[in-house]
């Protein structure tokens, strides 16, 4: 028997997206990656580094300028080999929506089989083991589009199943998922590798990134890094400069390290590395928790009150979105809102500026009712900014000067106008004489939702409304995002926003409210949401890493106060107590 | 209801599931049976065919447990244009008329035959409506695209490539939910951006204006969706192979045949009546 080829060849391989390779430069540049059957790979770096592009190549989506690919000894390049390449090598997207072609489960989940021309008895049979193997099952006569986005997901990989492929390469699979549906394809990703399947599995959150039995980083299109997770989370310098950061995890066994030697660096679950602190002495074991510090009182600025809503109401397809829900968000506070996809957190938001107007109960914001029907969206946008998900999917003119612009033109007349333009790319850092002449479609991801935000921030609201302001960036972008967001709260701003992250709502909010299916079922601090365990898992949630790591070492005698919900604020408190301790 | 919502105006192409004798009658036979009665409608002569026709899908809609107020409210959009059509119908329609004369102001004269015409017409795209949308609300799109592509096979000895044209219609068909829930979208993010979306009126160019901001970045969300949508169907093999088989095989129930042979009869009584 011959020595087997690795799995996936990529050789010396470099690309170019446009056709005139002098001009631009290349995604790919001279990049060798070899994939063996069976591992399970991470594929991380910021955006733009090739990531997306790389994949594409694994199963002849794109092929290379230079170089060549090989999949299970095939060469990309030949044609003829493209429907065994795909057969072996499957792929499951970021958008959920976009993958899925036909009209119920079961239909998409048998799209690739029936592509392979497979008799339809073999097609069935292919079609019932992979709904089974997601748990879409129960499922499979349902359309896609009611569906949960994490759902989507897993119809999206059953339909991959159904090929039987060698390997399945996840791009930003779980980008738009909530903590539920992220957490289960995760669990279903692990499963597959456990039976022999390869996996290879982009993605921008670096927790993730720790379950892998192999990280590569991509750095300008070529390999910056490629080892196992402790080894290339070994360098924060390192990865700063790669446009990364530390998993959760990591960062927070790094801050423990000074004063409990103990902490392996490398733990892979927030149990492993509470359980290597070591225990507590009696003193600490026999003093209470602190109280909590008391919150700041605040004049409501957003008063909802009972509210309900049903799209498409009297309808046999109406569906209810929002059931008696009650919330009051404090003027110059940061509220957050949590809560499963389809718990109504985007139709909840959208009541704020009158998009949406109340069906029953009342809206009432900076004084407006917006049961009132004379109160108009163009006046409540003057008061609220509302940035939508993916704002920059809206953008409507090309110059970003002008899509800056464009909400306040109307209001102003030219040098005032231009004023405000600078005024509001300053505030989220885009340099004025550098930006404004740019197009919108040539920006990074992380360069257009700044874009998007200053376009909202033109108007001067005194509240701002955000829809997951920080899904689909990279974690530089993203950190850069919060840090705006924390400088506006600074400055006197009102902030709602709803968000899947829960690490970033723990750094920024005051309060948060919890929605399930329709309903607000919990309001309070962000400590008290967060110590709510296996509730909040009920609820399709998950605490942030910190929170998970603190109550195991609350479970263990330490007194850690239950305001430490960020990596900063658990390293700062465990400190206090070893000092405490060192001292007694 | 909201200015900003529009899938709920989206009435044709929506389906709803249930286990009626409709609903599971053979895709094909459904085809069959719809595309008679409805050609038999179109073309039935006298009132008395559209009075059996009205009386036909008035049964089959109790059959299916469908509310007829959703259904009637499917009627209300075309009523205008039906009854402006009615009334150029009483005035200029080209049959002889017949006596008796019912109202006249001179040269104007209105006969009873004349009505009949225009109610005969009222009466027959009401019909035409509701059993169009009768069979979209109980066939899916996957039974429609397996039934479709059944009774086009016999094209494909002319080499007319009748999957892809299939295949193409489905993926339309799924587009204009999409389309709408992203014009959506867009007016919405709009509307926060200060764009005045309620002011109705103006004149047409005006109006011709705030279309132009939704069009631009509509036509931009739909192209970059096409090529993902496109993107993910060459990574799941489309078009790798020339032979595409389908999942769903159905097979003829004696009821089907009879069924169909039953809207044969009605059809041809709608014609003759």
């Amino acid at each position: 028997m011959t020595s087997n080829p690795p799995l996936i060849e990529i050789d010396n391989v470099t690309f170019f997206h446009s056709g005139r390779e002098a001009a631009a430069e290349p995604a790919l540049r001279g990049l060798s990656l070899s994939i063996e059957a069976g591992e399970f790979v991470a594929l991380i770096g910021a955006n733009g580094s090739g990531k997306t592009t790389l994949a594409r190549h694994m199963n002849a989506l794109l092929l290379p300028t230079q170089g060549n690919v090989r999949v299970v000894g095939m060469d990309t390049r030949e044609r003829r080999n493209w429907p065994a390449i795909r057969t072996a090598v499957g792929m499951v997207f970021q958008s959920p929506e976009d993958q899925l072609v036909s009209t119920t489960v079961e239909d998409d989940t048998a799209f690739a089989a029936e592509n392979a021309g497979l008799p339809p008895e073999e097609i069935r049979r292919r079609v019932d083991e992979a709904l089974r193997a997601v748990e879409m099952w129960e499922e499979r006569k349902r359309p896609p589009h009611q569906l949960s986005a994490g759902q989507m997901q897993r119809v999206a990989l059953a339909g991959v199943l159904a090929m039987r492929p060698r390997c399945i390469v996840f791009d930003e699979t779980t980008a738009m998922l909530d903590p539920a549906g992220r957490r289960n394809v995760m669990e279903m990703m692990q499963r597959l590798n456990r039976e022999g399947m390869t996996i290879v599995y982009i993605t921008h959150y670096m927790q993730e990134a720790l379950l892998a039995g192999r990280v590569v980083v991509l750095n300008r299109g070529q390999v910056a890094l490629d080892g196992a997770p402790r080894e290339v989370f070994s360098d924060p310098q390192r990865l700063a400069g790669l446009g990364l950061e530390l998993p959760p995890l990591t960062a927070l066994a790094e801050g423990l390290q000074d004063f409990f030697p103990g902490v392996p660096v490398g733990a892979l679950t927030p149990e492993e590395l509470a359980d290597a602190v070591p225990d507590p002495d009696t003193i600490q074991r026999a003093r209470r928790l602190p109280a909590g510090a008391p919150q700041p009182a605040r004049e409501a600025v957003i008063e909802v009150g009972n509210l309900a809503y049903i799209y498409m109401k009297d309808t046999p397809l109406a569906h209810t979105a929002l059931e008696d829900v009650t919330l009051t968000a404090g003027r110059g506070a940061v509220h957050g809102l949590i809560g499963a996809t389809g718990s109504g957190k985007s139709t909840l938001l959208q009541h704020f500026n009158g998009l949406l107007r109340p069906q029953s109960g009342s809206v009432r914001v900076a004084g407006c009712l917006l049961n009132d029907p004379n109160v108009t969206v163009k006046q409540m946008v003057q008061v609220v900014g509302l940035v939508f998900q993916n704002p920059e999917a809206q953008f409507v003119e090309q110059y970003i000067g002008d899509e800056i612009a464009y909400g306040p033109r109307p209001l102003l007349e030219k040098p005032a106008l231009r004023e405000r333009v600078q005024w509001a790319m300053g505030l989220v850092g885009l340099d004025f004489e550098q930006y404004k002449d740019r197009l919108t479609y040539s920006l990074s991801g992380g360069e257009r939702r700044k874009v998007a935000l200053a376009s909202v921030l033109a108007l001067q609201p005194q509240i701002l409304v955000l829809d997951e302001p920080t899904a689909g960036l990279d974690p530089l972008s993203r950190r850069e995002v919060l840090r705006h967001l924390q400088d506006f709260q600074r400055d006197g701003m009102t902030l709602v926003l709803s968000s899947h992250q829960m690490g970033d709502l723990a750094r920024l909010t005051e309060r948060v409210t919890v929605l399930h299916e329709g309903r607000d079922v919990r309001t309070g601090t962000a400590a008290e949401i967060f110590s709510e365990g296996q509730q909040l898992h009920d609820w399709g949630l998950e605490a942030p890493i910190a929170v998970q790591v603190a109550d195991r070492l609350r479970v263990r005698g330490w007194p850690v106060p239950r305001e430490a919900i960020t990596t900063e604020g658990l390293v700062a408190a465990m400190a206090g107590l070893a000092a405490k301790e060192a001292a007694a | 209801m909201s200015e900003f919502e529009f899938l709920d105006r989206v009435t044709i192409g929506q389906y709803v599931p249930g286990v009626s004798p409709l609903h599971r009658m053979d895709p094909r036979a459904r085809l069959i049976a719809a595309l008679l009665l409805l050609t038999a409608i179109t073309f039935a002569p006298r009132p008395a065919g559209l009075g059996l026709a009205l009386l036909v899908v008035m049964t089959l809609v109790t059959l299916t447990d469908l509310p007829w107020r959703f259904l009637l409210r499917g009627l209300l959009p075309p009523l205008p244009f039906l009854l402006f059509l009615a009334v150029l119908q009483v005035f200029f329609n080209a049959q002889e008329n017949q006596p008796p004369l019912v109202a006249w102001w001179g040269v104007v004269q209105i006969y009873a035959s004349d009505l009949i015409v225009a109610g005969m017409l009222v009466l027959r795209f009401c019909v035409l409506i509701l059993g169009i949308s009768l069979l979209s609300l109980v066939t899916s799109t996957s039974e429609m695209i397996y039934g479709v592509d059944a009774l086009l096979k016999p094209l494909r000895w002319l080499r007319i490539p009748t999957q892809d044209l299939t295949m193409m219609a489905q993926v339309t068909l799924r587009f204009i939910p999409f389309m709408a829930l992203a014009a959506e979208r867009i007016v919405k993010a709009q509307a926060s951006r200060g764009v005045d979306w309620s002011a109705k009126g103006g004149n047409l160019i005006k109006r011709a204006r705030r279309i132009l901001p939704l069009l631009v970045p509509l036509f931009v969300s739909s192209l970059g969706k096409a090529e993902r949508m496109a993107l993910a169907m060459d990574a799941r093999g489309y078009g790798s192979t020339r032979r595409r088989t389908m999942m769903m095989s159905t097979r003829l129930m004696w009821t089907d045949t009879a069924a169909v042979i039953a809207c044969a009869g009605l059809a041809a009584a709608i014609i003759l009546l």
